[in-house]
């Protein structure tokens, strides 16, 4: 299978009488886009805000960030089984605004979403600091169940990528990078001589709005199975995640996927990557079993030399990794975990709940308890209402003065379980 | 919590979800919950079958307080 990605770097973003990208400038019309938003049954005020890197602007609560991408070749179309049709994507051609994203926002659960600074400490620890946002307040109909809430915040916000990703269907791209992967024997044909490796992309699934999607279905519904990595990059996974901030993985996680990204990277030149296999982290024991020996099972049918695995969440879940780990481990297959760590304020603390001997090679995301002070900026997009009570806030973290004393915990994406952010460990 | 209080020598039976976790940090009477959000009850059950549910492990947890263990021990509920 074999995708190309055009990416149109965005160096700006623009409210405009008409949505289009011109020179490297995103402009939109705010009044389409809140229509786009306001659109979704059950949301009932739709407003949009701009946020650029540097700016004193922080985004709280967020819910998910999401990178514009439009299908202009091929099979299928972005966002498949949720927006587009549920046709198989990952090849021909797909059309990328790098450095946008729609970023949403507005209470669901309140505390477990998270905070996006744009300047100061706080936007070094978070990845979508560096990006140009569009960034959509929405407040649901009174009365309206939280996880009806979630959906319709969670549709609103792909629409509203979806849209501006049709924008980029007719720009020439500055960059255009080719993935490839192929069937097992020709792989094996091919690269004879290297190490074929696999992928193991451990999915949020805990439900209770802990969850993720995949071509529209609930992943805590399915069993571990196999995604080409390229249909990754047409957004085949999505986040519908109310879940600690730090290490959720978001929408543009998924598109951007580090792993995948660094797997192709070295693809054909010192290693052959094989497959990505996909399994849930559900909150029955049954289940973690389940999906666990699924999971070593097809890295055992596939005959691998290697697997990495990395993980969503933290609690229950590290069960699931080191589930994963070891019985990958006992097929004889070496692995690598990239986790993160809630290992006291300290750092003294033992870092994940579960833990085996067989876990030798471990990559951290960095320590989600290390706590930070967040300097008061001059605009607040969103609502500083549950800062307090934010995962990682606690009573009386507002000082007078404004500033916020939180955990990384409560920052969207410091401690990302893929490694998509600048912390780590030795 | 449950090794402070065993250390006092109290027997203690850790009725939890994810019994992996619990042989990690080395619980010695294991008895399995239901599911992490609802260890001691079942939503998708009728309160008739609920109860019944929440019967057999509490009456699981007590045969494992009055077993002698010699090894960390996992009581199935029957």
């Amino acid at each position: 299978m074999k995708l190309e990605l055009g990416y149109i770097d965005i160096r700006d973003i623009q409210f405009s009488t008409e949505s289009k990208v011109e020179n490297g400038v995103l402009y939109v019309n705010k009044q389409e886009i809140e229509a786009v938003a306001l659109g979704q049954p059950h949301i009932k005020s739709a407003e949009a805000f701009l946020a650029r890197p540097g700016e004193s602007v922080r985004i709280t609560p967020v819910k998910d960030v999401i990178e514009p991408r439009v299908k202009v070749e091929g099979p299928g179309g972005v966002f498949p089984g949720v927006i587009s049709k549920v046709t198989t994507v990952g090849s021909g051609r797909t059309n990328v605004l790098r450095g946008a994203a729609v970023v949403t926002t507005g209470r669901v659960v309140g505390f477990q979403e998270g905070i996006i600074d744009m300047s100061g400490p706080g936007a070094e620890y978070t990845p979508f600091s560096k990006l140009y946002n569009l960034v959509l307040k929405m407040e649901p109909e009174d009365g309206l169940p939280q996880h009806e809430h979630e959906y319709a915040l969670r549709m609103a916000g792909l629409k509203a990528a979806a849209y501006l990703g049709e924008l980029a269907r007719a720009v020439q791209p500055d960059e255009t990078r080719v993935f490839e992967t192929y069937s097992i024997p020709e792989g094996m044909k091919k690269m004879p001589d290297l190490p074929r490796v696999a992928y193991v992309m451990m999915l949020q699934s805990q439900g209770l709005m802990h969850d993720t999607y995949v071509y529209g279905v609930d992943a805590k519904r399915t069993l571990s199975t196999l995604i080409n990595p390229t249909e990754v990059f047409d957004g085949a996974i999505l986040s519908g995640n109310c879940v600690s901030a730090c290490d959720k993985n978001t929408t543009y996680h998924h598109l951007n996927n580090p792993v995948i990204m660094d797997l192709f990277d070295r693809h054909g030149r010192d290693l052959n990557f094989v497959t990505v296999i996909i399994t849930n982290e559900n909150v029955y024991l049954a289940d973690k079993e389940r999906s666990s020996d699924w999971a070593a099972k097809l890295a055992e049918l596939l005959g691998v030399d290697g697997v990495i695995i990395s993980q969503e969440g933290f609690g229950n879940p590290d069960t699931d990794l080191i589930m994963n780990c070891k019985k990958i481990e006992s097929k004889n297959i070496p692995t690598v975990i990239i986790t993160d760590e809630y290992a006291g304020r300290d750092g003294a603390s033992q870092s994940l709940a579960d833990a085996s001997p067989l876990a030798t090679a471990v990559v951290t995301g960095g320590n989600a308890n290390e706590v930070i002070v967040l300097p008061p900026l001059d605009t607040v997009i969103g609502d500083l209402a549950y800062v307090e009570r934010i995962a990682g806030g606690f009573n009386g973290n507002i000082a007078p003065d404004g500033s916020i004393t939180v955990e990384l915990q409560a920052i969207t994406g410091a401690t990302n379980e893929m490694g998509f952010n600048r912390l780590s460990a030795r | 919590m449950v090794k402070e209080l065993e250390r006092t020598g109290i027997p203690v039976v850790h009725v939890c979800t994810v019994t992996p976790i619990s042989m990690t940090v080395g619980a010695n009477r294991i008895v399995p919950a239901v599911a992490i959000p609802h260890p001691l009850g079942n939503p998708a059950l009728t309160r008739d079958e609920e109860k019944d549910v929440r019967r057999k492990i509490v009456a699981t947890a007590l045969r494992a307080l009055t077993t002698p263990v010699t090894e960390q021990t996992i009581f199935e509920v029957q």
